[in-house]
């Protein structure tokens, strides 16, 4: 595949989401973007290690929170810089992943042990911040509203959309590039088969290490920017099963270990709500019922996500093999 | 250069003329004035679906009672409209229900209930100058970042808390200092957890020794261990912080295993304070008291509210005396505000002495966004009904402390 082939795309989708708002500057429309993209953040991240290594993770929150509360923690506590505590929390998110891969990588775990560790390593850490002092207990953390670009704080909706856009794009092309790499091939041999990628002569070990890291760290983006837009986090909102859930349903939903797959199923999912909650008006909780189904006809019958219909729809069409 | 300053015949029935278009236009605006938007959010789905849905029914009937005793009366007798918003019980659903009311053009908030949905809410709201009434949240962080657009009608923690400690005191020395040693059960979450750390620094200082601090997670399915240990440390009294689910659980595991403090003195209490506990666990809730919101059971209207909510087979729980009287203290603030201006309703709002409202409060007066006239009562749990004990100048009944064995 030429870089043009490969790249090309995503930089057509982000061109053409980056003039949204000058079409849409409804601040409804924006703010549900930025949640969603703040969610198709966490999911990219996941991605790396679930979709493409297999290694399914339930604990993508302690990456989340980790960014989150780093963030929150460095402004509030030492005055440090937003953006510098920005970068430190990310920084701290793939520290993170690094100890907690090599804890469970080191011991073996695979398949559901992996996803039960890391499930226990967030709840360890959503308990623990909720009652730590240092981390404002069950009070949470309140960033200082103060908007100026300084602060990272900004008056207009279409700023924040437009840094988050910007991640995700970055961080599509991050994924394209692992992709086409050496080191993704491994990630993928890993996945298929472990036993038989070792035999071959690949470091699982350390390819896995890698993978987490990388993933912790875009994970942790995306918690230090929901930090960094909302000004307020709790344990329940930082570490909470909400976005380990989250970050795992998009990829699902839109295809595993596929770069658009994500981006896709975070903002398909978040638009199908939205509008389920405008059409159905004031009956409560109807966009959750219809989400849930949604949920469960893709997973029964659609088992490779959006990305995944449309290439055999594709196949299809034209009649060539996807 | 000369000004003539005659007036012609001319120029006075044109000014006359212009002068009856004006005194006109109000005439036709009130045959028909536009209608008065209002927002009003409350976490209908999800984890405070009870609470939102009580929020709810407060909301509507006080938006019902303006509009049938005739609107808003400077704005010609303009209805009050609601636009509602389901914030399913996330700061997230805070932050973009807000975003949408505020793209409908309401011209205020009422509502958000718990603590992190009212942070988010106030705050986006803040970037519309869009006046927001709290109806519960007691974290003070929402009233101190010093936002303009900011009011809470209903006490905060600070209030809550102090007034609970200094009731308490008052209340056993009255009976004779029968209690001085005292256990803590507290959710582990915010409220529960701040409430337990001030209660350990400042019982001692009021003579009462802490024995215990017990504390349980939030949702928790049993309740007997806390129960046991209560049981083991035999205080005078148990003073738990909870939410409604918990409490009830610990209040019947106590009944059932007999433990009988001298008194249960409830702070913020979920389940205290609330018909529902007492309708469906009578025995468990007899005498439990609370230091928390509550209507003024003297208020004729607060009366007719409960003779309402009791003919539906519903519960006048305080989020639908807080919502109630939030809407009602909104609408005074346009009333005077003669307009659906947001810049001048906050205006209104900073000056407001309301006091038409359901609550035992004094007059409104807001300081940094704070009612100070608000403040908590103490309830007790009376023969199958909520009474309030204290302060003298509310309470329907007297203190039954201490609890008869």
């Amino acid at each position: 595949m030429s870089p043009l082939r490969a790249y090309g795309p995503i930089l057509l989708l982000g061109a053409a989401l980056a003039s949204m708002p000058f079409f849409a500057a409804s601040n409804t429309l924006l703010n549900a973007m930025v949640l969603a993209l703040v969610i198709a953040l966490a999911a990219q991240g996941w991605n790396i290690l679930g979709g493409y290594g297999g290694q399914f993770s339930f604990g993508h929150a302690a990456f989340f929170g980790m960014g989150a509360y780093g963030t929150a923690l460095l402004q509030t506590r030492f005055g440090v810089n937003a953006y510098a505590a920005f970068a430190a929390a990310v920084a701290l998110g793939s520290a993170a992943g690094l100890a907690i891969g090599y804890l469970s990588f080191r011991s073996g775990l695979r398949g559901s042990y992996f996803a039960l560790v890391t499930l226990a390593f967030a709840e360890v850490f959503r308990i623990l911040a909720n009652a730590w002092p240092f981390t404002g207990g069950a009070a949470g953390v309140l960033i200082k509203l103060d908007v100026r670009a300084e602060t990272f704080q900004f008056a207009s909706r279409a700023v924040y959309f437009w840094i988050a856009l910007g991640l995700v794009v970055a961080v599509m092309l991050i994924n394209r590039s692992v992709e086409r790499s050496r080191f993704g091939a491994w990630l993928v041999a890993i996945r298929e088969n472990e036993d038989a990628a070792k035999a071959l002569g690949v470091d699982t070990f350390s390819v896995k290490l890698k993978a987490i890291t990388l993933s912790a760290a875009i994970t942790a983006i995306s918690g230090a920017f929901y930090a960094q837009y909302f000004l307020f986090l709790d344990a329940n909102i930082a570490f909470g099963p909400w976005i380990s859930v989250e970050a795992l349903l998009a990829p699902i939903i839109g295809g595993l270990g596929t770069v658009f797959g994500p981006v896709i199923g975070a903002l398909g999912l978040h638009f199908v709500a939205e509008i389920t909650r405008a059409v159905a008006g004031r009956v409560p909780g109807i966009d959750l019922a219809l989400y849930g189904t949604l949920l469960v006809v893709m997973v029964a019958f659609a088992r490779d996500g959006i990305i995944g219909l449309l290439t055999k729809a594709r196949a299809r069409l034209f009649g060539s093999r996807a | 250069m000369t000004i003539d300053t005659t007036l012609s015949r001319r120029s006075v029935l044109k000014a006359g003329v212009a002068a009856a278009g004006v005194v006109a236009m109000p005439a036709y605006l009130r045959a028909q004035p536009a209608p008065v938007k209002i927002g009003i959010l409350q976490p209908v789905t999800g984890a405070l679906a009870f609470d939102g849905q009580q929020g709810l029914i407060g909301a509507e009937m006080a938006i019902k009672a303006i509009n049938a005793a005739g609107g808003i009366k400077s704005l010609g007798g303009a209805k009050l409209e609601m636009a509602f918003g389901d914030v399913r019980s996330t700061p997230e659903g805070g932050t973009s229900e807000v975003e949408r009311l505020a793209g409908e053009n309401v011209s205020a908030i009422v509502g958000g209930f718990a603590s992190p949905i009212c942070l988010a809410a106030t705050q986006a709201a803040s970037r519309y100058d869009l006046p927001y009434i709290v109806d519960v949240g007691v974290s003070d962080q929402i009233v101190n970042r010093g936002l303009k657009n900011t009011f809470r009608f209903a006490p905060g923690f600070g209030i809550v808390t102090a007034q609970a400690l200094e009731n308490l005191v008052k209340i056993n020395d009255a009976a004779g200092k029968p209690a001085k040693t005292v256990v803590l059960v507290h959710e582990d979450g915010l409220f529960g957890s701040g409430l337990a750390k001030l209660l350990q620094a400042e019982l001692p200082k009021r003579g009462f020794e802490v024995l215990d601090t017990l504390s349980h997670p939030t949702p928790a399915r049993d309740m007997s261990n806390i129960a046991l240990q209560i049981r083991a440390k035999n205080p005078d009294l148990v003073i738990p912080s909870s939410y409604y689910g918990e409490f009830v659980l610990l209040a019947r595991t106590m009944q059932q295993q007999r433990i009988k403090p001298k008194g249960i003195y409830a702070i913020l209490n979920g389940a205290a304070s609330n018909y529902r506990f007492v309708k469906e666990f009578p025995e468990a809730a007899e005498n439990v008291m609370d230091c928390n919101h509550w209507y003024d059971p003297r208020n004729a209207t607060a009366l007719a509210i409960k003779k309402e909510l009791d003919a539906q087979g519903k519960f006048f729980t305080y989020n639908v005396a807080l919502n109630y009287s939030g809407v009602l203290l909104l609408a005074d603030a346009i009333e005077r505000a003669a307009s659906p201006d947001r810049a001048k309703i906050i205006a209104a709002l900073e000056t407001s002495t309301f006091d038409k409202h359901i609550m035992p409060y004094g007059p409104t007066k807001f300081v940094n966004g704070q009612n100070t006239g608000a403040a908590p009562v103490n309830t007790q749990v009376q023969k199958g009904d909520i009474k309030v004990i204290y302060p003298d100048a509310f309470a329907d009944a007297k203190a039954i402390y201490p609890v008869p064995a």
